[in-house]
């Protein structure tokens, strides 16, 4: 089809006095394919849009070139502009010729404003239309993992209509919210939370549980992602329009940030809450109980919440002296610091260190040794029980999902690195939602803010059964294609594959929906097979040559 | 039954659950008290060094982008909300909004305004780079038409007629099924400790001070003559986890860390000092970029109770220096408050309004404390730091979680 590129420029209220309109008009009618050239006043406004509208139609020209203010503040007027015109809103190219020409020099800068609208003309003949297709996408969401946060993800999923599988590796779901036993408070059972919370599951018909399953591959993209799972000898394969991961976290004492092994005096925080919930069967009652902290891990809020809420629970049903040592305390989630304060008040002492404590055995009790800051002074205090810090660490299988996902995961092996953009819940896979522990230590209503997001993700990309994507926004030109899978190994989308276009040749092919249009793979693709339209090198080569030609 | 959502306050939290909302093709009513959404965060600044340091700033502008552009929001500047009566999925709402002198839709900020406009300062100006909407704006205290006097000037001028005087304030009726409420918060004003200097010496600042700063002149140069500062403080819990503000504002060990950074990545010759109660190293990569900071920053236990100026100008810190058990003095050029988030101080207003209940602190009180969202009223949610202080990542957590919260309690009245 002959190009025919309609021009419009705006001088904003006749405010861009340093531009002489009438000469750019003169120079540009003489360039090919240009319908016409019109200057206007606002072309932002109501009746700016008007004109421009029914010059359009007039004309029927089929490329618009727009010499305005900052694409910033007008881009999406004209486009939603040209998609009511039916006409395709990548075929508008747009020059800044405000912000950063007009009010960016002084004196008259004509000149360069008609270089930057030759630029935008010479780019706007090579713009190719991007079509939008409906893509069908299916409603069941697949929840991988049965602990707290993977029932949660599939309960409030299913109070918006949405259907899910959970997957657990487990005979039962409920994950390791036994371990979490004491976290929030000897009060809150996690017992009592999980048998709910598996009494609604088992009665809610949009919830369908597979226990002692695990997934063993998945393809696909957003909207399809055919899934294998294997249970019992069985494989069987399902496809999901979206996939929770939900697969937690877990906590363990390291042996060598705490040196005497778990025993008679050293305990766990576990072992602890069981001593609180009877304490008639104690022999008697421990005058001494401490406890370390930062020892092994600085970065979790975890560990200084069950200690302050298991001190001031020994506090109310022990009686015994706590102390509690620690390098910073970690307050920094709603209400700690209240609870830190109440520990205080009610006699739990805190020592702060900056060197490790030394701990030693002495008499049949735990010798802690620290040089206490306050004090300044080195404390020795002896202790019936020691309640171990316990390092918050990703589960078992953690790296291999991420491997068999392509998804990263951070320095401490735990889901996504820190990628403000993702933020709180998305991934770098278009469909795949990250929640809860697996992502790190999360407090409680983090963890709950993290379900509630990935649930109206979910709604939002499959409501409807439907997806809109531009397709060919980037692609592959196969016959340039040397499969060599640079391109494949570089994406951090996994939105491309190789497909077979004959017996003879393989070629990559980019998945619309799963393409995130970052561009990488045109930039490396030693072949030059892929095009990246409206960034494509002969597109910005030719705005590099009109770069010049004017005057 | 109606569909449709109002949020109250059109800051990070507020855009977030908007636009979440919107997407979920709910109809959505975003009410901004100010004349441009995007609440504090959209005047913060990039604290990158030559690598990111995930301050989340750059998620402001990307948003409001997306709202300015999404059909299904309709945002109310210079609105506040003065009535609310209904219950959940049919409340009635009355907003009252100033008189808009200026009609942003018809404003294309050409500046002819600014350049006619005979006071000093100018009382009409451009709004800040990123404000959205980007329409001019008049200070009403400069500006001589609304004193009474003559002048016409910038009405006279204007190319698209956008300035008219004679508006009037208008009131809305609006008719929604669920309401949010993200109003935010107010900065801790550092002049409430006094010994610190906050006011009184010009080289005390705080840590929005050195946001704004940095946003418009892109360095750090020192309030009293202009020169480059060579020894920088930061005193930490500024308004935070004191006897009056019993709460870690979650924000200020992050953003002094990052400050401290910058500043050091500008003038590598710059000491700086970070003031410190206990440092909240948790949160994803943040123990390791903590790690990184104790080789060039200077981390002393002990927050310093008082500041003084010597003769030579400068800033004489008096502090407990707990690792050397004694009272140590030292002098810096400059020192940074790490303000805290404290409640905005009109939230009762909106308490009493929403009959929503405040916490001891002053902030929006939730049903239950397992459940950050959901206030003691049916249908009306809580989004972003006018529930407890929260940074732009779980602001918009937040928001997005509210949105949810407000999309089932839709589904739960139809």
């Amino acid at each position: 089809m002959q190009v025919k590129i309609g021009v419009f420029l705006c001088d904003c209220g006749e405010s861009l006095k340093n531009i002489d309109f009438s000469r750019i008009r003169e120079d540009l009618q003489r360039l090919e394919d240009i319908a016409f050239v019109d200057i206007s006043h606002n072309l932002c406004l109501e009746e700016g849009e008007k004109a421009m509208t029914s010059r359009i139609l007039v004309e029927n020209i089929n490329r618009v070139v727009i010499g305005a203010c900052s694409p910033d503040l007008c881009e999406h007027i004209f486009t939603r502009l040209l998609e009511g015109l039916r006409l395709n809103p990548h075929l508008l190219s747009l020059a800044n010729i405000r912000e950063q020409c007009s009010w960016a020099h002084e004196g008259d800068v004509t000149g360069k404003a008609l270089e930057l609208i030759r630029m935008a003309i010479s780019k706007a003949r090579l713009l190719q239309p991007i079509e939008r297709e409906v893509v069908p996408v299916s409603k069941q969401v697949l929840v991988v993992g049965g602990g707290f946060c993977g029932m949660r993800s599939a309960l409030e999923l299913s109070r918006l209509g949405i259907r899910t599988t959970i997957v657990e590796s487990e005979l039962t779901l409920g994950g390791k919210m036994e371990q979490f036993e004491g976290s929030y408070g000897i009060e809150t059972s996690p017992q009592a939370i999980l048998n709910l919370m598996s009494n609604t599951i088992e009665e809610d018909e949009n919830i369908e549980v597979l226990t002692s399953a695990e997934i063993t591959s998945v393809e696909g993209q957003a909207g399809n992602f055919p899934v294998k799972i294997r249970r019992g000898g069985e494989q069987v394969s399902q496809s999901f329009g979206a996939i929770i991961f939900a697969t937690g976290h877990t906590t363990k004492t390291l042996p060598r940030d705490f040196e005497p092994e778990l025993g008679r005096n050293a305990i766990s925080q576990r072992k602890l809450v069981e001593m609180l919930q009877a304490p008639e069967e104690l022999e008697r009652r421990p005058g001494t109980i401490g406890f370390v902290l930062d020892v092994s891990d600085e970065n979790s809020r975890l560990p200084i919440l069950s200690t302050l809420n298991n001190a001031l629970a020994v506090k109310e049903r022990l009686g015994s002296e706590v102390y509690v040592f620690c390098k910073s305390l970690k307050v920094d989630s709603e209400g700690m610091e209240k609870l830190y304060r109440e520990a205080r008040e009610q006699g739990v002492v805190f020592l702060k260190f900056e060197e490790k404590p030394q701990i030693s055995k002495e008499d049949g009790r735990l010798k802690v040794e620290a040089r206490d800051l306050l004090l300044g002074e080195e404390v020795a205090l002896l202790c019936d029980f020691l309640v171990a810090e316990e390092k918050v660490l990703p589960c078992e299988g953690t790296e291999a999902l991420g491997s068999m996902l392509n998804m990263r995961t951070d320095s401490q092996g735990f889901y996504q690195d820190e990628n403000v953009h993702l933020y709180p819940v998305a991934s770098e896979r278009k469909g795949m939602f990250f929640v809860g522990g697996c992502k790190g230590d999360l407090d409680f209503a983090r963890t709950s803010m993290d379900i509630s997001s990935a649930t109206v993700s979910i709604y939002e990309l499959l409501s409807s059964g439907k997806v809109i994507v531009e397709v060919e926004k980037v692609k592959v030109e196969p016959d340039k294609c040397q499969a060599c899978l640079t391109c494949i190994r570089i994406c951090p989308h996994s939105a491309i594959q190789l497909v077979r276009v004959d017996t003879e040749k393989e070629v990559a092919k980019i998945y619309d929906l799963a393409c995130d249009g970052c561009g990488i793979c045109a930039a490396i693709c030693p072949a030059k097979a892929i095009r990246f339209e409206g960034y494509a090198d002969e597109q910005i080569l030719a705005e590099i040559e009109a770069i010049g030609e004017s005057l | 039954m109606n569909n449709s959502v109002l949020v109250i306050g059109g800051g990070i939290a507020g855009i977030a659950s908007a636009l979440e909302l919107a997407n979920c093709k709910h109809d959505v009513y975003l009410i901004e008290r100010e004349a441009a959404i995007g609440g504090h965060a959209a005047s913060y600044c990039c604290k990158a060094t030559d690598v990111c340091t995930k301050c989340s700033v750059c998620l402001v502008p990307q948003k409001l982008k997306e709202v300015k552009t999404h059909s299904k929001i309709s945002t109310l500047t210079n609105s506040v909300v003065s009535k609310v009566s209904g219950k959940a999925g049919n409340f009635q709402v009355e907003v009252w909004q100033k008189p808009q002198y200026i009609l942003p839709q018809r404003c294309i900020a050409c500046g002819m305004c600014f350049d006619i406009c005979p006071t000093q300062p100018k009382a009409i100006y451009p709004p800040s780079p990123e404000a959205v909407p980007y329409s001019y704006v008049i200070d009403e205290s400069q500006c001589l038409r609304l004193k009474d006097e003559e002048c016409n000037l910038c009405e006279g001028i204007c190319p698209t007629d956008a300035i008219n005087f004679e508006r009037k304030p208008e009131r809305q009726e609006l008719s929604v099924g669920t309401i949010i409420v993200a109003t935010g918060f107010d900065v801790f004003d550092a002049r409430e400790i006094g010994p610190l200097g906050y006011g009184r010496f010009p080289n005390v600042v705080t840590g929005l001070d050195l946001e704004k700063t940095f946003s418009y002149e892109g360095s750090l140069k020192l309030p009293s003559n202009g020169k480059e500062p060579h020894n920088i403080a930061f005193i930490q819990c500024v308004g935070s986890r004191s006897e009056s503000h019993c709460y870690c504002s979650q924000v200020c060990c992050k953003y002094a860390m990052r400050f401290a950074r910058l500043i050091k990545h500008q003038n590598p010759d710059c000491q700086a000092t970070i003031f410190y109660i206990d440092l909240q190293t948790a949160g994803k990569g943040f123990a390791e970029f903590y790690e990184e900071c104790k080789e060039a920053i200077r981390f002393i236990r002990g927050v310093p109770v008082e500041i003084s100026e010597t003769s030579l100008g400068e800033l004489e810190v008096r502090f407990e220096n707990i690792l050397q058990g004694k009272v140590g003095r030292e002098s810096f050029d400059l020192v940074v408050l790490s303000v805290g988030m404290a409640p905005r101080r009109d939230s009762w207003d909106l308490a009493r309004i929403l009959g929503i209940n405040l916490s001891d602190d002053g902030f929006f009180d939730t049903k239950e404390p397992s459940n950050p969202i959901e206030t003691n009223v049916d249908g009306v949610f809580l989004a972003g730091a006018c529930q407890v202080p929260k940074d732009i990542p779980d602001s918009i957590a937040h928001g997005t979680s509210a949105a949810e919260r407000a999309m089932e309690a839709l589904e739960r009245c139809k």
